[in-house]
């Protein structure tokens, strides 16, 4: 009671003009609600003011703030590096490591503008991209899959290149039954599709694809969910799933018969070497962090992802 | 000729025909027991896959081996605080903004002002139909980038914040829209302020409406991972602040079922998480939303 009276004086105090619907905009509302914005605006200000020191390693600066290294680039090697990460970071207190994704490209690309201070780029260097270190961490060979009940065991390399260009089109062609094929590629700019590419001489434009595809376990799930689905994929991916049951079988290229250990010995042509990079001098918590991931204290991680451990730290790029 | 048409369509003529009535009733049946079963399909495939993985202490450990084993404490609570961030930043701007476009108070807009306000509506409708993606591109480079958030939880949830306001705001301004003139004109001629009027009188009538936009902006902001892998990242640490990057449930989902060998049955529980706390999140809304409607 008391209430409404007393906010209905202040206001026809203030305001000069009555009608009952439309006044003029009300002088109370308008302080409260530019101190909402103000206050919203404020703290994300505030906190953006906070951060604005850029995110590359800041060496154990005083007190107990620790030094943090920002890793960015290929969705393939970001569970590994992230493993290994958590590892150092409990031998080494004072280290904190992000790890981010966004692809290969972004990983080279974060490195050379020092958005990151160690890019993860999941192929080997190409001519012109010497400006930043090369750093092998580990081999993957790349398996042709086809679903299980599929009777073909064997494709030769030609005739892997003419079902992807389109030229084969049914299994009956390649001693399978009369079905028509459905190949799965991966998406541009996709390390796998580069690799892919490299070693068969095909180009991006000559495949035929019926189904375009993203991430190495989707490739997996499609040929598990289509008997006519012919797809390629990491092989200890591969290798692992199909211990687990799922429906699938590596196909032998010619005489290569695909495994873990073949990509080993290096006796299976068709492989990648995953790198990281980094910028030529980095600082000291970034090379000490690359030691650890070259050193034989990560094998067993690198294995759990699939993956083959190189067994030395023998750089093989341009600038390594 | 069309006008026969239309009143054949609309008119009495059709009123008798049974053929027709029958069609529609079995349509207007299969369809719901279709989405309903969809929905059902695939709450049952996420109990069958994910309730096994499920304990207290799947979510309160952290992840190990890329998410394979482990739990999800730390995401989880990234999910939260990135939630909690996107939700302070866009219910205030958000009421604001609705209020001001209902025009539910102040003068009738100019036509300056109703220009003004036509676009802002525009815009906002633009806004809702943007792939997320291209909000996660922007977030980057304005929220990560120029204002120096980094990847971070905070440049997440703002990024987030720019993605359910488009929706919020709709709700909210047809919510305030909707509530009966006649109060609005009781309030006026009871003396009482425009503030007064907007938080006694408009704001509660207009509540239950602005749930159902919160409801939604947050179902978007928990389903999403394209906006949030390049502002609050990948790293699945528990967060220490704001500034810190944390990754979300969905992030971690899509991580375990597109990148890491062998982490199918734990996307499955987090997914049976995620789902679990989108349950509780949305009917916590309700219950809070008809407390307060009953009181106010």
């Amino acid at each position: 009671m008391q209430n409404w009276r007393r906010r209905a004086r202040v206001d026809s105090g203030k305001n000069t003009v009555q009608t009952p619907l439309h006044r003029p905009v009300n002088r109370i509302s308008i302080p409260s609600s530019a101190r909402w914005i103000a206050c919203v605006f404020g703290l994300c200000v505030f906190a953006g003011c906070g951060s604005s020191n850029e995110p590359s390693s800041r060496e154990g600066r005083e007190g107990t703030d620790p030094a943090r290294l920002v890793v960015t680039g290929s969705s393939t090697i970001a569970p590994l590096i992230s493993d290994v990460a958590r590892r150092y970071e409990q031998e080494h207190p004072g280290v904190r490591i992000d790890v981010q994704t966004g692809g290969s490209s972004r990983g080279l690309t974060d490195a050379r503008r020092g958005l990151a201070d160690v890019g993860m780029v999941s192929r080997s260097p190409r001519e012109g991209e010497d400006d930043v270190a090369w750093i092998p961490i580990a081999l993957d060979g790349l398996a042709i899959i086809v679903h299980a009940d599929s009777p073909v065991n064997v494709l030769s390399e030609e005739q892997v290149v003419a079902i992807y260009r389109g030229e084969i089109e049914t299994w009956r062609d390649v001693g399978g039954e009369d079905a028509p094929i459905t190949v799965v590629t991966k998406a541009d700019g996709r390390s796998t599709l580069e690799v892919f590419l490299d070693h068969f001489g095909l180009t991006a434009q000559e495949i035929r694809a019926d189904v375009v595809i993203g991430d190495n376990q989707q490739a997996i799930k499609t040929v598990v969910g289509n008997p006519d689905a012919i797809a390629y994929v990491s092989i200890g991916t591969a290798e692992y799933e199909a211990m687990q049951g799922a429906p699938l079988r590596l196909l032998r290229l010619g005489d290569f018969e695909p495994s873990t250990d073949a990509v080993r010995a290096g006796s299976y042509p068709v492989a990648r070497t995953l790198h990281v990079v980094a910028k030529g001098e980095s600082a000291p918590v970034v090379s000490e962090f690359l030691d650890f991931l070259l050193s034989p204290a990560v094998h067993d991680l690198v294995e759990s992802h699939f993956f083959v451990p190189l067994d030395g730290p023998t750089p093989d790029g341009p600038a390594g | 000729m069309s006008g026969r048409v239309r009143a054949g369509a609309f008119g009495p003529a059709q009123l008798g025909n049974g053929r027709n009535d029958r069609l529609l009733a079995v349509a207007a049946w299969t369809v719901p027991v279709l989405v309903g079963g969809v929905f059902g399909w695939l709450l049952f495939d996420l109990l069958r896959h994910g309730l096994g993985g499920l304990s207290w202490t799947f979510l309160t450990t952290a992840p190990e081996a890329a998410g394979r084993a482990g739990g999800i404490g730390p995401v989880l609570f990234s999910t939260l605080l990135i939630l909690a961030v996107c939700l302070l930043a866009a219910v205030p701007v958000g009421m604001l903004t609705a209020v001001l476009l209902s025009g539910v108070v102040g003068r009738p807009p100019s036509q300056m002002r109703s220009t003004f306000l036509r676009s802002v509506r525009r815009s906002l409708d633009v806004l809702a139909g943007v792939p997320s993606i291209v909000f996660g591109l922007f977030g980057n480079a304005f929220f990560s980038i120029v204002l120096g958030m980094g990847f971070s939880i905070l440049s997440g949830g703002l990024t987030l914040a720019c993605m359910v306001l488009p929706i919020f705001i709709r709700e909210a301004e047809e919510a305030l829209r909707q509530v009966p003139a006649e109060l609005r004109l009781s309030a006026a001629a009871l003396g009482l302020s425009r503030t007064k009027t907007l938080t006694s009188i408009l704001l509660p009538a207009a509540l239950p409406g602005i749930t159902v936009g919160l409801v939604l902006g947050i179902g978007r902001a928990l389903a999403e991972t394209a906006a949030l892998i390049f502002t609050s990242g990948y790293v699945d640490r528990m967060p220490g602040s704001l500034l810190d990057s944390g990754r979300s449930l969905s992030i971690h989902i899509y991580d375990l079922s597109m990148n890491v060998a062998g982490g199918e049955p734990n996307a499955y529980a987090t997914a049976l998480v995620l789902v679990g706390l989108l349950l509780v999140i949305n009917s916590a809304a309700a219950s809070l939303s008809a407390r307060w409607h009953r009181r106010g």
